[in-house]
């Protein structure tokens, strides 16, 4: 059986890993990974382990119910636009978070702030969410 | 990154691989120098046409529910497509024995449950034996079909093809009836369509809409340019009212009550009341229930040809003078959510097709699925200036009849949104306002040079610039 990607990357999560792609050409790192850079588009990549460090530069929430049904016991939950410490952005849910619109704001007004991955098991599948780190 | 319009020229110009290819500006950190090698290589075939390329003629359905709004009650999207088929096809003077071939589009296949479907469709359009073929490019499906239909004219392959978008948002079969359709739960419908978005990793991993197209472009917004959280919840008020006049003077948008008339039916004397309402939540802070997409039902269809041919009782055609297609998937964004690359990669390529620099834009659609994206993406191709928008909409300047006119349809929230179908609705209505048949809601001038630019999700940035004669 060939190696899927996308499996590979889940079980990554499962055991607490991030697992991305580093171009053998431009050194650049995709994250989630897939067959071609997201930098020069080479096919040409190596896998690479993340650290999960970055900093969560905007929070806000998704809708309840979520599109995704998966997810019905956590909606509505906190949704941020996160940038890693290797310089990709990943967006993801926030745990930990009060998303009433006066802390939202409070967060806002403060900044972006630094957060640590907080893998969830959600139904069954690893989910990569971030907490305040 | 390249601000625009920069000031190394004597005409603003709005090239940033212009300015990438000379080196003498730097990409941001991360996206803009990222595409960079991409955005040039695709440049190179971003040429002029060999052939003129016309719209001969638009169509569309009223936008709706096909279980309750009262034209499109008890229909089928063969039906529908037809509908818009028919009008346009009567607007370019031809039949549909007329066309040489049929570019059908439609998205969430779940709602349709007609694979194949132009195939299926050929005999409700009147166009058995013609070439066609069923594509999709989401939310710009339409008019990345006009693209395509032009290629085939310009080439000499095609005389005249057209381009139909169907879509229903609101309701599926009701299991394997032929007729009966039942509707759709809403966050369904979202699932259905955010699988337009990363399959592997954004649905499975809690994707929402919401936060990524509205409440961090909103944040970005305020936190770029300082605006307050209070003007920008006024901002986006005054633009939903501006939409909403525009869609009350249009009798094919899905709302057609002006947001004052909403607000007193409900109870309230003040529209700005009603707006910080719990009738107006926020589906993610700061971004309000108004501010973002009416999802529909719909059709709209174009012929597309050479335009050299007189055809009694034919509108005059409008020239499509040149396109601009750019795409990547998450993230669309960097540290700065209000800018996407694959935007200015699109209006750029589209500008230097038509030969057209953003002071000659006399009207304006952005894809307004979300209102503070809109704003971004015009401020983007220049038509508004960066940081400016929101104050333009308190000043009543986007109306049909202001100085910066956007979106006179009604954009997605009041015009409504059916997927597929959207794009040409927003070339339907600029076609009507170059040629000064927009009714009601045209324009006191009308324009010369129309661009439409539309976010297929997720994300084709499509740019249209349209020419008419006048």
């Amino acid at each position: 059986m060939a190696d899927s990607t996308v499996k590979k990357y889940y079980d990554g999560l499962a055991q607490g890993k991030l697992l991305g792609k580093k171009c053998n050409k431009c050194g650049g790192v995709t994250f989630p990974p897939t067959t071609a850079c997201n930098e020069c588009g080479s096919y040409e990549q190596d896998w690479t382990e993340l650290s999960g460090r970055g900093r969560l530069l905007f929070l806000s929430h998704g809708i309840a119910p979520p599109p995704n049904p998966r997810f019905n016991d956590l909606a509505p939950y906190g949704y941020g636009h996160v940038k890693l410490e290797e310089g990709v952005y990943v967006q993801a849910i926030i745990t930990g978070v009060d998303i009433s619109p006066d802390a939202l704001r409070k967060h806002f007004e403060a900044g972006p702030s630094p957060v640590i991955p907080d893998i969830l098991d959600v139904e069954g599948l690893p989910v990569l969410a971030f907490k305040a780190g | 990154m390249a601000k625009s319009p920069c000031t190394h020229g004597q005409a603003p110009c709005f090239d940033q691989n212009y300015h990438l290819d000379r080196g003498d500006v730097e990409g941001s950190a991360g996206l803009t120098r990222r595409v960079r090698g991409v955005a040039q290589k695709e440049n190179a075939v971003s040429k002029r046409w060999k052939e003129p390329a016309h719209i001969l003629g638009v169509g569309c359905t009223r936008f709706g529910n096909l279980l309750e709004t009262p034209e499109l009650a008890g229909l089928g999207l063969q039906e529908l497509a037809a509908m818009a088929a028919k009008e346009a096809l009567a607007d370019a003077g031809m039949g549909p024995q007329d066309v040489d071939a049929v570019f059908v589009g439609n998205v969430t296949m779940q709602t349709s449950q007609m694979p194949a479907t132009y195939s299926q469709l050929a005999n409700w359009l009147g166009t058995r034996f013609k070439a066609g073929v069923h594509f999709d490019a989401a939310c710009s499906t339409t008019n990345v079909g006009a693209t395509m239909a032009a290629m085939g004219v310009a080439s000499g392959a095609y005389d005249r093809v057209l381009v139909v978008g169907l879509e229903s948002t609101q309701s599926q079969p009701d299991g394997l009836s032929p007729y009966a359709r039942t509707t759709i739960p809403t966050e369904e419908m979202w699932l259905w369509t955010d699988q337009c978005v990363n399959k592997a990793y954004s649905v499975p991993q809690g994707y929402d809409i919401f936060p990524t197209y509205n409440a961090f472009v909103a944040q970005g917004y305020c936190r770029k340019y300082g605006v307050s959280l209070e003007d920008l919840d006024r901002g986006l008020f005054e633009l939903c009212r501006t939409r909403r006049l525009h869609g009350a003077m249009n009798p094919k948008a899905i709302r057609q009550q002006t947001l004052e008339d909403e607000a007193k039916a409900m109870g309230f004397d003040d529209p700005w009341a009603f707006w910080t309402s719990r009738y107006n939540p926020h589906v993610a802070w700061p971004s309000r229930l108004y501010s973002v997409v009416t999802p529909a039902d719909g059709a709209s269809a174009m012929v597309i040809g050479r335009g050299d041919e007189a055809v009694a009782g034919a509108s005059a055609p409008v020239e499509l003078k040149g396109f601009g297609v750019s795409v990547m998937d998450l993230p669309w964004y960097d540290d700065d959510p209000t800018v996407m690359p694959i935007d200015k990669e699109s209006f750029s390529k589209a500008y230097t097709m038509a030969g057209i620099q953003p002071g000659d834009i006399d009207y304006l659609h952005t894809h307004d699925c979300s209102h503070i994206m809109s704003i971004c993406s015009a401020e983007a191709s220049g038509f508004l200036p960066e940081g400016q928008g929101l104050a333009y909409a308190r000043e009543g300047r986007l109306r049909f009849d202001g100085d910066r006119p956007m979106s006179t349809h009604g954009g997605r929230h009041a015009f409504g949104h059916a997927w597929a179908a959207s794009a040409g609705s927003d070339t339907y209505e600029a076609v009507k306002q170059i040629r000064g048949q927009a009714g009601p809601r045209q324009m006191p001038k009308a324009p010369k040079t129309a661009v439409i630019h539309t976010h297929g999700y997720a994300m084709i940035s499509t740019v249209l610039v349209l020419q008419g004669g006048n």
